[in-house]
């Protein structure tokens, strides 16, 4: 059986939502009996964030060294290529998080192999197989096929749908990798977390953003409320992050973020081709816009005309009604 | 401090692209730019030189064209520039980009490489990390500052929501986020100079390569075709008044797409 290495990534208490999506995406298109899927976890894993990922996998590798407490690109290469080389794997994939996609091309170095980044979907069963990932901001994809040996790949989050736990719970394994000190050349000497407890734009599955159509910074609150009453994480477009009414990380589009979500309202947003290339692979949009002409409404599911000052709350105070109903 | 920075020309962000027949080439309109992201990493080079001297240094893998982003590099005050011609390798896979760099980069001296976080057209942000363990040397991601004192070299990393503090051994490869300075406008004196200065130019062969290496049998991945996006059907828009239209769309969301 061909083996497939998933690299799980703790956030908190517990896995991230990709790490998941990824496991059971593997656990799908490992039913066939042609692989064997393990999940790798590097450097801190809290009981509960172990318990989890066993009821997903069965299997989990957990390298423990010191020096990989906390996340350094040589040292999560090394040991992760080192992990592959070791079993033979024919396939590391991560999620195309800031930190997968920061250490998986060394990985793919380490190896001698190539790297998909930001793959958006997968036929595991063609012979070879092939990944489709964004080009140009999601202006057009490429189909990629690897010609060597292991496939690298980093995921988007949302591409894969999450599945069911098991009740079975898959075996725990904990293993050194042998990271001497003097091969990391980073030191981490303060990590500040973002003051906020909703999800990452870039695993949201809910969404909503505004833009210059809001007037005004404070006029926000409008979408935080909607945001609020959804359990949507808030976003921003370029201008309104150039304005400073929003910070740089609620910025959705090209020097943005790129978001994937089920669900994006995008109010008072007109819709330039910046924005929508990091939110065009979003599965149900939504746009309120005064102008009927607004560019944003191409790339619409539904739309509404009207004035988001009148339709935001409008729509809060229907979900509250809804959900006391 | 000597800084090699590390750029690419890339199609204009408003460039048309199109799929060519059958899905095997693409049409883009030729209009280029230096890669948005690679302004910022050369913006930062002439910062540092500025405050701690050295030179800065411009180098690209790609077509004879591609010589106009290292003249508005020189526009902007780099030093020098170079440029490595060879057209199948920098249509090749970041991997083959990534080891053609690196070899030009062992003949070079330098404390820095500034390199951009990602080019917007194979949005692949992979290189400037696989140059770093080409070289084995550290590398710091998705930077918005970067500090130089007292001997120590500390860059802040914008991973997500959370913001690192790095401290890390030179030399080292850094990548450019939005937020880590203004790119300055080139002066006309520096226009001037960049239209006159003599760029020099090598090949794949001059760095040990050879050119069948970046063909299809020679890369690691291949593009088998391009695909357009999803096509989203026309949108239905929600009429009535504002308050009958938001309650209207929460039905939809709740009851019909049941996303919320």
């Amino acid at each position: 059986m061909d083996k497939v290495l998933v690299f799980v990534e703790i956030k908190g208490d517990g896995p991230r939502k990709v790490s998941l999506e990824l496991l059971c995406e593997a656990a799908r298109f490992a039913q066939n009996g042609r692989f064997s899927v393990e999940a790798v976890c590097i450097g801190r894993l809290p009981d509960a964030a172990r318990d989890k990922l066993l009821s997903y996998t069965e299997k989990l590798v957990h390298f423990t060294d010191p020096e990989l407490a906390v996340y350094s690109p040589e040292g999560y290469a090394r040991a992760l290529a080192g992990y592959a080389r070791e079993g033979g794997a024919k396939m590391v994939i991560a999620g195309a998080t800031g930190i997968g996609r920061d250490f998986l091309p060394r990985v793919a170095v380490l190896l001698e192999t190539g790297i998909a980044s930001d793959v958006t979907g997968a036929n595991w069963l063609n012979e070879p197989m092939t990944f489709v990932r964004p080009m140009f901001g999601g202006k057009v994809f490429a189909e990629v096929v690897f010609s060597t040996s292991p496939v690298i790949l980093t995921v988007r989050p949302n591409s894969f749908a999450m599945g069911e736990a098991q009740e079975k719970g898959g075996e725990y394994i904990e293993k050194t990798a042998g990271i001497s000190p003097d091969t990391i050349h980073t030191k981490v000497v303060r990590v500040e977390e973002a003051s906020r407890d909703t999800v990452d734009l870039t695993e949201a599955d809910l969404i909503v953003a505004g833009g210059r159509g809001l007037k005004a910074a404070e006029n926000f609150n409008l979408i935080e409320e909607l945001a609020g009453a959804i359990g949507a994480t808030v976003g921003a477009t370029r201008s309104v992050v150039d304005a400073k009414w929003r910070e740089q990380a609620d910025q959705i589009g090209k020097s943005g973020k790129t978001v994937s979500p089920k669900l994006y309202i995008g109010a008072g947003i007109s819709g330039a081709i910046h924005h929508i290339m990091g939110m065009d692979t979003s599965k149900v949009v939504l746009a309120i816009n005064r102008d009927p002409n607004a560019i944003i409404f191409n790339y619409a599911n539904y739309g509404i005309v009207g004035d988001l000052f009148e339709v935001l709350p409008a729509m809060t105070q229907e979900l509250k009604k809804r959900k006391e109903g | 401090m000597d800084i090699l920075v590390l750029i690419k020309q890339v199609p204009d962000p408003e460039a048309l692209v199109e799929i060519g027949s059958e899905g095997k080439d693409l049409n883009i309109e030729p209009k280029f730019a230096i890669n948005l992201f690679d302004e910022y990493a050369i913006e930062e080079a002439l910062k540092i030189r500025e405050a701690h001297g050295g030179k800065v240094k411009a180098i690209t893998l790609g077509s004879a064209k591609a010589i106009e982003a290292l003249r508005t590099a020189i526009a902007m005050g780099a030093d020098e520039a170079m440029l490595i011609e060879d057209e199948g390798f920098a249509a090749g896979d970041g991997y083959n980009t990534a080891l053609v760099l690196s070899r030009a980069l062992e003949k070079e001296m330098f404390d820095i490489v500034l390199c951009g976080r990602q080019a917007i057209d194979a949005d692949r942000g992979e290189v400037p990390q696989m140059i770093a363990q080409f070289l084995g040397l550290p590398h710091v991601g998705v930077v918005v500052k970067l500090d130089i004192a007292d001997g120590k070299t500390v860059a802040e990393s914008a991973f997500e929501g959370a913001k690192e503090v790095i401290e890390v051994a030179l030399p080292a490869v850094f990548t450019a986020q939005k937020g880590l300075n203004e790119p300055r406008v080139p002066l006309i004196t520096g226009v001037m100079k960049a239209m006159k200065v003599q760029i020099p130019k090598l090949t794949v062969e001059d760095l040990g390569l050879t050119r069948d290496m970046a063909g299809p049998g020679g890369s690691k991945t291949k593009i088998l075709q391009y695909l357009p996006p999803k096509k989203r059907p026309a949108v239905q828009f929600i009429e009535g008044e504002p308050a009958h239209a938001a309650a209207e769309a929460v039905r939809i969301l709740t009851e019909v797409e049941r996303v919320i």
